[in-house]
């Protein structure tokens, strides 16, 4: 096939997304809406009844909303590792992942961004926690990592719009080209009247490179502030200098298996396989066993630091984490993330789409169950036996959770039917 | 001489051909080049400099640093507490802010410098637009054009 043809067809396998939704379609979004209107309906009982409609209480302030936090700020470092810091080191197998995956950053940070929210008491006065002039000259406390964690998210999720939106201008342009009538003026507006002149392709790559550069540290530092909200406090299990890297390597982790939960039945549906080969997933499938090894090996450490250290208090701690009440969550963890990911050194493993799907399912899983370990059990077992307690989710927090994942799904379909689930103007250069 | 405009569906055909005019003498002033993708090589042969896109980068990532810098160290100052034994003026936890923010405004900046340089959006664009489609499109303008 010529180059013209070639790049032709690209333009309508990819844009058959943009179809009307078929019944499948329509059924999958209608049920993550309601997942996600049972969790708004929950969060006003919650904020109408008070915290108390949460399991969360004296010793374990944070339960699975703190949890919840952690996990979806993990899932979206993986898109910015796959769209800006595998473009640095120019991957070629990124085109075939990044427009999703950045996708997919946007959404789990909006997400991971509504929970500190629902978490707080009087979430009507959460604007204290910006920096703005007021008359009592009050500011936030700049050395709490709380305000830190404000700062971070917000510039992370806006850094990704703005990484994602400009990668995007180009195929905008394409989709108006092909498009008529109103959706070609709404995608005509968005494209910015692009045209694929020298002189914008010109900035464009010069901007794409200088965002890549400044996206790239915030794959290292947003989860490392994030685990500073545990590790700067003095609490056993928390106040240790390994948990910035350890939450760096579980966030690429969770978010490369996202990435492969949501690529493997795009693929399908959308009849993507000329453009995502297997190849393409197995370079994926490399990269959460790698980050798998460096959790299996995080994991060994804490527990080393624990008893050779020699504290008693935290000993205790990390004794009941294996064989406390959390005991059996504790070896799902460990089959979910060490264990069960080892099975991808075989190559014929790695390059089985269905295996790597349920592996995926099963990291994800226990990386969850890791922040709500990890969060639950050092808040449950502190200094002091005399205030020992355990934690059991209310159903308002589960139907919130639940929630979460409805709303992070949603977007994500409606995602597939509005933009390009591919980057056609990259993968254009690959043809 | 008129304004040509040459057409073509392949890469290759399209380099040749623009490596001739430049070797015949015509301007990069005189060109205008529509590309389906970015081809690295079409900035090599007309030996385009870097641009002034980085600048705007440097100047909102040290405006984003030192602003963020200063907007914690005037909190700090204007209400003096001390909390936790820690100094009023705690640069460690202040050079993570002025960090955060030196990547926010850099990127911003970027953004906005990107939209000036590359003239977007484009307004007469935006209502009717021009597209070359897959094609690589070169015109040379006649001269006084």
């Amino acid at each position: 096939m010529d180059q013209l043809a070639a790049r032709e067809k690209l333009e309508q396998d990819v844009l058959k997304g943009l179809r009307r939704p078929g019944k499948w379609y329509l059924l999958g979004l209608a049920f993550c809406t309601l997942l996600f209107v049972n969790a708004l309906v929950l969060w006003g009982y919650q904020a109408s009844q008070g915290l108390g409609v949460a399991g969360i209480m004296h010793p374990v302030g944070w339960g699975v909303y703190i949890a919840n936090f952690v996990f979806w700020v993990g899932i979206a470092h993986s898109g910015t590792l796959i769209s800006a810091v595998l473009y640095l080191f120019r991957a070629r197998f990124r085109t075939s992942f990044n427009r999703t995956a950045e996708a997919m950053t946007i959404f789990a940070l909006m997400v991971a961004g509504m929970f500190p929210l629902i978490h707080l008491g009087r979430v009507e006065i959460f604007y204290y926690l910006l920096p703005y002039p007021n008359q009592r000259n009050l500011w936030p406390n700049f050395r709490s990592p709380l305000v830190w964690d404000v700062f971070a998210i917000t510039t992370y999720l806006i850094v990704s719009l703005v990484f994602f939106y400009v990668g995007t201008l180009p195929d905008l342009a394409i989709v108006r080209r092909r498009m008529t009538g109103v959706r070609a003026r709404i995608y005509s507006f968005f494209s910015l009247g692009w045209t694929g002149s020298l002189g914008q392709w010109k900035q464009y790559s010069r901007l794409y490179l200088l965002l890549a550069a400044f996206a790239t540290p915030l794959v290292a530092s947003v989860h490392s502030i994030v685990s500073w909200d545990f590790a700067v406090s003095i609490l056993p299990g928390w106040h240790t200098t390994i948990f910035a890297p350890y939450f760096v390597a579980g966030a690429i982790f969770s978010g490369t298996a996202m990435v492969i939960i949501l690529m493997v039945p795009l693929r399908r549906t959308l009849q993507l396989q000329p453009y995502i080969s297997i190849d393409h997933f197995e370079a994926i499938a490399k990269i959460l066993l790698f980050t798998s090894l460096i959790i299996s090996y995080a994991y060994l450490v804490e527990y080393g630091l624990a008893f050779y250290g020699h504290n008693q208090v935290e000993m205790e701690l990390f004794r009941y984490r294996a064989l406390g009440h959390y005991s059996v969550l504790f070896w799902l963890m460990i089959i979910c993330n060490s264990l069960v990911p080892l099975t991808l050194f075989i190559k014929r493993l790695r390059r089985n789409l269905a295996y790597l799907f349920v592996v995926a399912l099963l990291v994800n899983l226990g990386m969850w169950i890791e922040r709500f370990i990890l969060i639950v059990t050092s808040l449950a077992r502190d200094f002091d036996p005399y205030a020992w307690g355990t934690y059991t989710p209310s159903w308002v927090e589960i139907g919130i959770t639940f929630g979460s994942f409805g709303l992070f799904f949603m977007l994500i379909l409606l995602f597939v039917k509005t933009v390009p689930v591919l980057s056609m103007s990259e993968l254009k250069e690959r043809l | 001489m008129m304004t040509q405009t040459y057409q073509y569906e392949e890469a290759e055909a399209f380099l040749s051909k623009l490596r001739e005019l430049l070797q015949s003498g015509i301007s990069q002033e005189q060109l205008e080049l529509q590309l389906p993708y970015h081809l690295p090589e079409v900035e090599q042969l007309l030996e385009l400099r870097p641009g002034p896109l980085r600048f705007f980068a440097l100047t909102g990532g040290l405006s984003g640093f030192l602003g963020g810098l200063g907007l914690c160290i005037y909190t700090a100052l204007s209400w003096p507490l001390i909390t936790g034994g820690k100094p009023i003026v705690s640069l460690p936890p202040f050079l993570i802010i002025a960090y955060l923010l030196a990547v926010l405004f850099g990127s911003l900046a970027s953004f906005a410098g990107f939209l000036l340089l590359a003239r977007l959006p484009k307004r007469d664009n935006l209502l009717e637009p021009s597209d070359f489609g897959n094609h690589f499109v070169i015109v040379v303008k006649g001269e006084g054009q």
